[in-house]
């Protein structure tokens, strides 16, 4: 030891860390992240910036600020009518959905069913099927039905057509709920429903708030079906009435197009941040296709 | 079994509990009523000539392949399809998935705050309800609007000149988070133990994405592919509430063009049947990419 | 309440696997079973099985002479310790002790008092209000036990439930298992593959392979006369060597040739079967083949051979040689200075050594035993007798040990 330490280090000898290498690449990955926040935010700021501004147009520039947007949206009959819509039909559909969900969930995650497999593969297939393909024998339904124009029955459709991924969501959160904690509770003396309620539920509860603010999200945002399926004014969905105002008075109101749309993606927005812990679990598609 | 004869019946076969089947009821009936039916309903509507009003819309039938041939000949058809596997191939098989495994590698990499505020920007678009999208990229595109100022032709609106371009980067821009957040689940559950041994071998960075860490994320990567692929094909509100198809038809994709010919000229029939050939696309898709997934790995 | 478990021809089929094959045994009341086997030799669909949470394909289970083929979990009054623990994560220790009298509808003031006297006996008591998140893996194993002990059931039903924990609790926690197996005497069924558990836990051991039953025994019995090549070979640490030999049989007295060397059977010991000439495998367990400076005089047969590798184990070492072709392993002294490839003399105790028949596997050879312990004996007193045998075996090590080290002196 004390021989290596006597003899004195040559420049060539010394272990160079590459430290300004390294900090060059970590520069360039911000950098590049820094502009493609950019390219993310701009088309935002102009919403944010319209909706104060008391002379807005198409580009986004530092706004005179006014609130005047504000009341003048909150003031009109339709835009209030437009959210009491969209919040029964999202509501509606997303309290239907998720409990439907659960229920179909836990026997299919745990119970023996014939042809489980290939019920779960049709859930997938089905869970990809393009709206616009149902869009048509569902309008025919409706006007048999006498069910055209009512955000009920139009929840129920949007309810049926979330409900394949929902079930599919579910079906994997229940399956990570260990069933030994079922069995321990069973040797307990636990009855089925105690179960269900006291062990299965509790640990389930990511599951369902994840399937329940998916669907919310999905079910405020949906435009064809209830632009299909509703042609009352009192009946239309914010995205529909987005849409409208869009059509009619587009090139004049950009501050309270602003305003509206802002207003009406506030919701989602927050119910996205409450969920975003409990999602991560939810992307890991890894080898899902096999 | 040589035991099976002797003893008799077996003890312990599955029971079916009646409990499950009350359970699945609801969802059930629900899927059966409002999905199952209209998916076959679609398969039959598809092939008459039903109309949304006049005779046709109560005294319709059954009319073969007639939709069949009739698209043949329809040129908006022909080159609404073209248009469709332009948009899904371009903006979201390329265009997602590549910036989407982008941002995922850079975010893995990116100091703190950055990737904070960035990862939460790009989230907040897909969140964004489709039709803000459609309104903020309306806005963006218009002539006087940003990208006009940015590129220095305030008079250019871009919607008019590059429609199917700035639809595309529209439908991108919103749904990148989706492939993003796919992604960085995979490379977040890749054995570290791997790629350790990768950078202790000496492996360029470059080298390591592309001999260790993408052959690994191969499963996710054709998982997102299929997944974006048929989320994307029958994208419609977007499109819709920007152009309407238009102008002329220069961005009438095949879901949009379902609906014009259902809805706004009345053909119900011919709509359903061109609609069904958007389900055959989907199911090309996935064949090959459930097929890409199985081999080599 | 004692009771006693059977199972009665039992069978448990998984697709084309016979997990458990023709399974007949009865755990008598109040007794502590050990069943262990290598893994997937059946001894957990045995336990799922008697749980309520598999159900026999072919067969009939009983608890306390009643028939429970068909009964479901909740109702067979058995309690069940979880490899995993199982523990609910969302309650706190309190309630996950009182789940199960809460499930069958007891008191709240006397579930409180059970809680707390069960958790005072496994000193749970100041961790009352905590997630199981909180604990560490012996106190979520504490709590594992406490949810079985608090119900006072028919039946104890353990799964591995010591594997998780390392070494040094392990041993804790087997002595603590011990002492309240002997204070609450419920019958208990303990599923393990660790030998050193089943030898020091079990009233009785039952060992399985490959789905069957190899045999049902006390410890020291199944380890003095295992009944056949699988049993001998699993239970001793380490192994029982296996030679081939030949029986052959001169005026009238038995011999078996091995190793170069031909000996007669003990007179003690009573050959089952086997005729003159037959393939027989011989059995000696390392410690019966001694190093010849520490042998007894009771170890009359001397082996040459050559030493291959020493695995010094600090109160002891294991010697692996190789004699007359074949290898042995030999439990020498510590410090012995054998090296490799070194010579050196073997010596062998001929009334210790096991013969099997050569095809079938089977002990052929019945070996006295110590008195009692194959009688049906009154649980605990056999159990203190064998502990303090075991004790007393054990001190006559230091007389090995001195004779190492004169010799070592004399080398």
């Amino acid at each position: 030891m004390s021989a290596v330490q006597a003899r004195p280090l040559t420049g060539d000898q010394l272990i160079v860390v590459p430290y300004r290498k390294v900090s060059a690449g970590a520069l360039a990955t911000n950098v590049i992240l820094i502009l493609l926040g950019c390219f993310f935010l701009l088309p935002m700021l102009w919403m944010l910036f319209a909706s104060i501004d008391s002379n807005p147009d198409w580009a986004i520039k530092i706004p005179s600020p006014t609130f005047a947007n504000f009341a003048d949206v909150l003031g009109r009959a339709d835009a209030i009518s437009s959210f009491r819509s969209s919040l029964i039909l999202a509501g509606t559909t997303t309290v239907l959905t998720t409990v439907l969900a659960l229920l179909s969930a836990y026997p299919l995650s745990r119970m023996h069913i014939p042809f489980k497999r290939s019920f779960m593969l049709v859930i997938l297939f089905a869970s990809g099927l393009p709206v616009s393909m149902l869009v048509v024998p569902v309008y025919q339904m409706y006007v048999y039905l006498g069910w055209l124009d009512s955000l009920y029955t139009t929840a129920l459709f949007l309810a049926a057509s979330s409900l394949p991924f929902a079930v599919w969501l579910m079906k994997n959160f229940i399956d990570a709920v260990p069933v030994e904690l079922e069995h321990a509770a069973a040797i307990d003396g636990a009855s089925t429903f105690r179960i269900l309620r006291q062990v299965v539920l509790p640990l389930t509860v990511p599951g369902i708030a994840v399937t329940a603010i998916y669907t919310f999200i999905n079910a405020w945002g949906a435009f064809i079906i209830p632009f299909v399926l509703t042609y009352s004014p009192d009946n239309q969905p914010g995205p529909v009435e987005i849409y409208n105002f869009m059509g009619s008075h587009g090139l004049f109101k950009f501050g309270e197009l602003a305003v509206f749309s802002l207003l009406f993606s506030i919701p989602v927005i927050v119910l996205y941040l409450f969920m975003s812990r409990y999602f991560s679990g939810a992307f890991n598609f890894g080898g899902a296709v096999k | 079994m040589a035991v099976a004869g002797t003893l008799g019946p077996r003890l312990d076969r599955e029971r079916f509990q009646w409990s499950s089947l009350l359970m699945l009821a609801p969802g059930l009936a629900l899927l059966g009523g409002l999905f199952l039916g209209p998916v076959l309903y679609a398969f039959y509507i598809g092939f008459t000539n039903l109309a949304l009003v006049g005779s046709r819309s109560r005294d319709y039938s059954f009319t073969g392949l007639e939709n069949v041939t009739r698209m043949l000949g329809d040129y908006v058809f022909v080159k609404s399809s073209w248009l469709t596997i332009l948009f899904v191939v371009g903006s979201a098989i390329v265009g997602q998935s590549v910036l989407g495994m982008l941002l995922a590698i850079l975010l893995r990499n990116a100091v703190v705050p950055i990737r904070v505020v960035v990862g939460s920007v790009v989230i907040v678009a897909w969140v964004l309800p489709e039709i803000t999208v459609a309104l903020i990229w309306y806005a963006f595109s218009q002539a006087g609007g940003t990208l006009s100022i940015l590129l220095g032709h305030t008079s250019s609106n871009y919607l008019v000149l590059v429609p199917m371009l700035i639809v595309s980067v529209a439908n991108l821009w919103r749904n990148v988070a989706f492939s993003m957040l796919v992604f960085s689940a995979g490379l977040r559950n890749l054995p570290s133990e791997v790629l350790e041994a990768a950078e202790v071998e000496g492996a360029s960075v470059w080298r390591r994405y592309r001999l260790v860490i993408l052959p690994l994320l191969r499963p996710t990567i054709v998982t997102n592919l299929l997944l974006v692929t048929i989320l994307n094909l029958s994208e419609f509100t977007l499109i819709y509430a920007m152009t309407q198809g238009g102008p002329g038809i220069e961005t009438t994709t095949l879901p949009i063009y379902v609906y014009q010919e259902a809805f706004v000229f009345h053909q119900l029939g011919y709509g359903t049947a061109i609609s069904l050939v958007l389900v055959l696309i989907g199911a090309i898709f996935s064949l090959l990419f459930v097929r890409a997934s199985r081999s080599q790995v | 309440m004692l009771s006693e478990v059977r199972f009665e021809g039992v069978h448990k089929i998984f697709g084309t696997e016979n997990a458990v094959e023709d399974l007949n045994l009865t755990v008598n009341a109040g007794e502590f079973l050990v069943l262990v086997g290598p893994s997937g030799c059946g001894k957990t669909t045995t336990l799922r099985m008697l749980a309520g949470l598999e159900r026999p394909s072919y067969g009939r289970i009983l608890i306390g002479g009643k028939l429970v083929n068909n009964v479901s979990p909740r109702f067979r009054d058995v309690a069940m310790v979880f490899q995993s623990y199982a523990l609910y994560p969302h309650m706190n220790v309190y309630d996950n002790l009182a789940f199960g009298m809460r499930a069958r509808g007891a008191a709240n003031d006397h579930v409180g008092r059970r809680v707390r006297e069960t958790a005072e006996v496994l000193g749970l008591g100041h961790l009352l209000k905590r997630r199981p998140s909180e604990l560490s893996g012996g106190q979520r194993q504490r709590v594992a036990l406490g949810r079985a002990l608090i119900r006072q059931p028919q039946v104890f039903l353990m799964d591995e439930p010591l594997s998780n924990l390392d070494a040094g609790l392990r041993v804790q926690m087997r002595a603590e298992l011990s002492r309240l197996h002997q204070r609450f005497r419920v019958t208990t069924v303990y599923v393990t593959h660790d030998q050193v558990e089943a030898m020091t836990m079990g009233d009785r051991i039952a060992v399985m392979n490959a789905g069957r039953l190899q045999q049902v025994d006390a410890p020291e019995t199944l380890y003095d006369n295992p009944a056949n090549l699988f049993v001998a070979g699993f239970i001793g640490s380490p192994r029982m060597n296996f030679v081939p030999g030949k029986l052959t049989s001169a005026n009238g007295r038995s011999s078996v040739t091995f190793l170069g060397i031909t000996t007669p059977l003990s007179t003690g010991a009573r050959l089952t079967a086997g005729a003159d000439d037959s393939e027989v495998t011989v059995g000696i367990r390392p410690e019966d083949l001694m190093w010849r400076p520490a042998a007894g005089p009771d170890c009359t047969l001397t082996l040459a051979a050559t030493v291959d590798v020493v695995e010094p184990m600090g109160h002891e070492a294991y010697v692996t040689a190789l004699c007359a072709g074949e290898t042995v392993t030999s439990r020498f002294p510590p410090r012995s200075g054998v090296r490799t490839q070194e010579r050196v003399e073997l010596a062998l105790n001929p009334a210790r050594l096991h013969l099997f028949d050569a095809q079938s596997g089977m002990t052929i050879l019945q070996r006295p035993q110590a008195a009692g312990v194959d009688t049906l004996r009154s649980v605990g007193e056999a159990r203190t007798n064998d502990s303090a045998r075991g004790r007393s075996e054990r001190q006559g090590e230091p007389e090995a040990r001195g004779a190492t080290t004169r010799s070592e002196e004399i080398s």
